[in-house]
């Protein structure tokens, strides 16, 4: 049995490599999948502390937060899409029509 | 099969409860297939916009006769706070139809997509503002916010709609990544048991001491995702170029509904969920509404653009809206809020309706395009001036009235030093509301010929005016039913 201290350990250091990536990396795509990151970290607690606690409702959540992350990719990857058509870029350093 | 006939049963039992949300799924999707391809051939399409408001005043209607009770395994409550923020939410989606008919009825394809996402999201809110459970609440603030991206970046064509779009998105994600992880941390606080609010604030009021850390930081990660979707200062940084990017319209629905919704949700989260806890967030809380309101006025003050201006403004205005939420009387605080939140629904539907309204003719956009509107087209200049000076909190008007009312109420409950910077701010605010009415009065215009208004934007002005300027004369009386039905 792994102990409920090193699950938070695992799905924290999962988390700050997340935020990390989301405030280091300046690729569109790239800040998309730590977005993922910190998703599934949050998914690792929701189902150790389901299972420890000999519960459902925690499982369901993380299922159902996994259809919500393949929806906001949906909506990403299209407005991706559209940025890149319109500029030729992904890097979010190379949008900077609005500012001020 | 008794888990599946127990499980239809309970869902058919709590149906009544979401019947709004239930109505708006299936007229939105409707208007996607089969009427869009359907209709389209026989009718002109500016009949969406006239569809849309008329299924937003049935919803409107079930709301009001839904019943009060919880339901749902405890996820979803109706009673007199849902029901006000909810009307808060259609009202703003009727504004918002009336505002984007011209531009969004004249687009060449895509229009029904346009009318059918303002009724999803806005199902999303219905269900936020009801949700007594972190589950829920998470899957209704996501449902709001995917549809608002999309809106936010739905004319692709433009550079600075996609530009806005994917910036949004981007921080909206990131946001959202924050408060799941943080609602995780509590869940784990309580060993796993329970997300609903009610028993959440009982376990991790009673947790063991080594979990401190777990629920510190569950809980100041919850409000951070929440700081970001109402736009509060440090987290505002898309909230002004997202405005500016925005076709016009949606701007508008963002500087309303969303922000209803998230705030009717911070209420039930913060003053029923952690209030056991607020040691946590009270200070956090706080430094977030004073750093609201100074950074907002402050950074207003040296905007051009008038929707820059508007969403610096609006991001103030959610600081002095965070004092209701600081209150620790939960009830007159969300009297507060809400009668707060009604006032600036109309103040900005009616802002942004004026500014829709010259945009039409090619300017608007620029603070300086207000020039000498006051000898050109009078009414309209004048309409624009109660906006405005209801927006500073000038005495005769409605956000006077609102604004005295919140600010009292956080004197009562000793928030003395906030209090006095959100007067000192509101000075600052009358210099950059004041501008606007200046420009319009003491400038000379340009000689140009303004467009004719069309029947929608007139209403809008018209109505969103006359609640401002008689609102205040029955202020006793609303404040009074206020506190009956809240």
């Amino acid at each position: 049995m792994v102990s409920m201290n090193t699950v938070l350990f695992i799905s924290f250091a999962l988390f700050s490599i997340g935020v990390l990536g989301v405030l280091i990396r300046r690729n569109a795509l790239i800040i998309l999948m730590c977005v993922e990151l910190m998703l599934n970290a949050a998914n690792i607690n929701l189902i150790a502390f389901a299972r420890h606690s000999g519960t459902v409702a925690g499982q369901a959540f993380a299922l159902l937060v996994m259809g919500l992350a393949a929806a906001e990719v949906a909506i990403g990857l299209a407005l991706v899409v559209a940025l890149y058509r319109k500029k030729d870029t992904v890097q979010v350093d190379d949008i900077n029509l609005l500012k001020g | 099969m008794p888990f599946a006939q127990a499980l239809w049963e309970s869902l058919v039992g709590d149906s009544p409860l979401v019947l709004p949300v239930l109505f708006l799924w299936l007229t939105g999707t409707l208007m996607l297939w089969p009427l869009d391809s359907w209709l389209l051939k026989r009718m002109p399409k500016e009949r969406w916009s006239f569809i849309t408001a008329v299924i937003l005043i049935v919803t409107c209607w079930f709301v009001i006769n839904a019943p009060n009770a919880i339901g749902f395994a405890d996820m979803f409550r109706v009673d007199g706070v849902t029901k006000g923020f909810q009307i808060i939410c259609i009202g703003a989606g009727v504004f918002t139809t009336a505002l984007g008919h011209k531009q969004f009825d004249a687009l060449k394809e895509h229009t029904a997509e346009y009318y059918a996402l303002i009724l999803f999201s806005i199902s999303g809110m219905l269900l936020l503002v009801g949700a007594t459970d972190l589950v829920s609440m998470f899957f209704a603030l996501e449902l709001m916010s995917l549809c608002i991206y999309i809106l936010v970046g739905y004319l692709r064509t433009q550079e600075r709609s996609v530009e806005a779009g994917i910036k949004y998105f981007l921080l909206g994600a990131f946001s959202s990544g924050i408060l799941l992880f943080g609602i995780s941390l509590l869940f784990a606080a309580t060993g796993g048991t329970t997300t609903n609010l009610e028993r959440l604030g009982q376990a991790i009021a009673l947790a063991p001491g080594n979990h401190d850390l777990l629920v510190f930081s569950g809980v100041l990660m919850v409000l951070i995702g929440f700081a970001f979707k109402v736009a509060a200062v440090p987290f505002h940084m898309w909230s002004p170029d997202v405005y500016e990017g925005a076709p016009t319209p949606v701007t508008a629905f963002l500087s309303m509904a969303p922000k209803a919704a998230a705030l009717a949700a911070f209420l039930r989260v913060f003053g029923a969920g952690f209030h056991s806890v607020s040691e946590n967030w009270i200070a956090p809380l706080s430094f977030i509404a004073a750093a609201s309101m100074i950074l907002g006025n402050i950074a207003a003050l040296r905007q051009q653009s008038i929707k820059r201006m508007l969403a610096y403004s609006s991001i103030a205005h959610v600081g002095y809206m965070l004092l209701g939420i600081l209150s620790m009387d939960t009830q007159a605080g969300t009297q507060a809020v809400w009668f707060y939140m009604t006032t600036y629904l109309f103040m900005q539907a009616g802002a942004f309706a004026v500014v829709i309204h010259l945009q039409g003719v090619e300017e608007g956009e620029r603070i300086e395009d207000f020039r000498g509107l006051g000898k050109r087209h009078p009414l309209l200049a004048f309409a624009m001036m109660v906006f405005m000076l209801s927006l500073a909190g000038i005495p005769p008007l409605l956000g006077f009235f609102s604004k005295f009312y919140l600010f009292r109420l956080a004197i009562i409950e000793g928030f003395v030093t906030l209090t006095v910077i959100a007067l000192l701010t509101s000075v600052i605010a009358a210099y950059y509301y004041l501008n606007v009415v200046a420009q319009m009065y003491f400038k000379e215009p340009d000689e140009k010929e303004l467009g004719r208004m069309g029947i929608c934007t007139s209403t809008v002005v018209t109505v969103c005016s006359a609640v401002l300027l008689v609102g205040t004369a029955f202020g006793p009386w609303i404040m009074k039913w206020v506190g009956k039905i809240l």
